[in-house]
C-alpha cells in the first residue's frame, strides 16, 4: 500500500526528521543523517564570528535532503521573518520552521507571534512548519495563515519527557488535516513510535541523538521506531480494554 | 571611523567594501549573507559598497540546529 507523506506537494521520503544541533562534529551528524534515513534535516542561522567552523554545514547534509531553516533566536514574528529572508538568501529558504521562542527558561513557543510570521511568510510563498505549543484553536489559526504541516511540541525542548500532552496531540491529529509532526521533548525510540501510534504525520528529534554515546546507532533506532510506529497505526490496532482475554483457545484442555 | 559588525562595535581605518571586510576577516564568501542596515545584499554587489560611519553588517551562515 502506498503510505506516502506529502507537504505542500512534495512527497518526503521519510517519517523522520532529523534536527543538526548539538552534534559533536560535521562527520558525526553525517552518519547520523544517514543511519536515521531522514530526508527533511533542520539547520539555524547565526552570526559568523572567529569561533565559528570554518566548514560548511551543508557539505555534510546528503545530497537530495530537505534542508529546512529554522527561526531559532527569533523572539517575535518580526525576528523570525527576518531570518527566513536571511536563509532565503543563502540559497535554500523555501522550508522554513518557524519557532518564536520569548522565554528562555521553559523554551515555549509563542503561539500568538507564530501565526502572525506564518501568515506573512506563506503568503510570501515559502513552504512554513510552525513549531507550537498544541493548542487546537492556534492550530486552527495556523491551517488558516497557510501552515503547511503543524509541529507541535511533545514535551518541552531538550528534556527527553516524551509525549507529556499526549491527550492534546490526540486533538490536534484529529482535527487538524495538515500534517501534524511532533516536534520537541522525544527523548527515545518508544516515545518516536507512540507519537506514529497515535497518527501524527511525522517526528522530528535532535537532541537524543546528537547527545547519545552512539548517535549513528541512535538515529538509526529511531528511524525504525518511526517506521514501526507508523505500519502499527495503519495496521488498526484494538484500543485498550480493562477485561482480560484469553489468547489460546479456552476449549480443549488435557484434563 | 566606526562601524558596527555583528553587533559589535568594528574601527576600521578608511571607507572599505564589504567584500574587503568579508576577505579580512577570513570568511568563505559562499557560506554566508550579509544584511548592510537591514537589507540583504547579493554577494556580486559586495565591491560596490562603500561602508560609512555607524553602518551596520550582519554577516550570518548556516549553523547545526534542531
Amino acid at each position: 500500500m502506498e503510505d506516502k507523506l506529502v507537504i505542500a506537494g512534495t512527497s518526503i521520503g521519510s517519517r523522520f526528521f532529523l534536527g543538526t544541533g548539538k552534534f559533536a562534529t560535521f562527520e558525526i551528524m553525517k552518519e547520523a543523517i544517514i543511519a536515521s534515513g531522514a530526508h527533511i534535516v533542520t539547520v539555524a542561522l547565526r552570526r559568523v564570528d572567529a569561533q565559528s567552523k570554518k566548514e560548511n554545514i551543508l557539505d555534510y547534509i546528503p545530497k537530495g535532503s530537505i534542508i529546512m531553516i529554522n527561526t531559532s533566536g527569533a523572539r517575535t514574528a518580526e525576528e523570525a521573518v527576518r531570518i527566513a529572508h536571511l536563509s532565503a538568501g543563502l540559497g535554500c529558504g523555501k522550508w522554513i520552521k518557524i519557532e518564536v521562542i520569548p522565554d528562555n527558561k521553559y523554551l515555549l513557543p509563542d503561539n500568538a507571534e507564530t501565526i502572525k510570521a506564518t501568515e506573512i511568510l506563506a503568503k510570501e510563498g515559502f513552504i512554513v512548519m510552525p513549531y507550537m505549543n498544541p493548542d487546537l484553536a492556534d492550530a486552527r489559526r495556523l491551517v488558516n495563515a497557510g501552515a503547511a504541516s503543524i509541529m507541535p511540541l511533545g514535551a518541552p525542548i531538550g528534556t527527553n519527557k516524551g509525549l507529556k500532552v499526549l491527550e492534546l496531540l490526540k486533538i490536534l491529529i484529529e482535527e487538524i488535516k495538515l500534517p501534524v509532526v511532533v516536534d520537541a521533548g522525544i527523548g527515545s525510540p518508544s516515545h518516536a513510535a507512540e507519537a506514529m501510534e497515535i497518527g501524527a504525520s511525522a517526528v522530528l528529534v535532535n537532541t537524543a541523538i546528537a547527545t547519545a554515546k552512539d548517535p549513528a546507532q541512535a538515529a538509526r533506532a529511531f528511524g525504525l521506531a518511526v517506521e514501526a510506529g507508523r505500519i502499527a497505526y495503519l495496521s488498526g490496532l484494538r484500543p485498550k480494554q480493562d477485561n482480560p482475554e484469553a489468547s489460546s483457545p479456552l476449549t480443549g484442555f488435557l484434563r | 571611523m566606526k562601524i558596527i559588525i555583528n553587533g559589535e562595535e568594528a574601527v576600521i581605518q578608511e571607507p572599505v567594501s564589504i567584500a574587503a571586510i568579508i576577505a579580512e576577516r577570513k570568511i568563505n564568501p559562499e557560506v554566508v549573507v550579509v544584511e548592510y542596515n537591514g537589507s540583504i545584499i547579493n554577494c556580486r554587489d559586495w565591491g560596490r559598497i562603500s561602508l560609512k560611519e555607524k553602518d551596520a553588517l550582519e554577516i550570518v551562515s548556516f549553523v547545526g540546529g534542531g
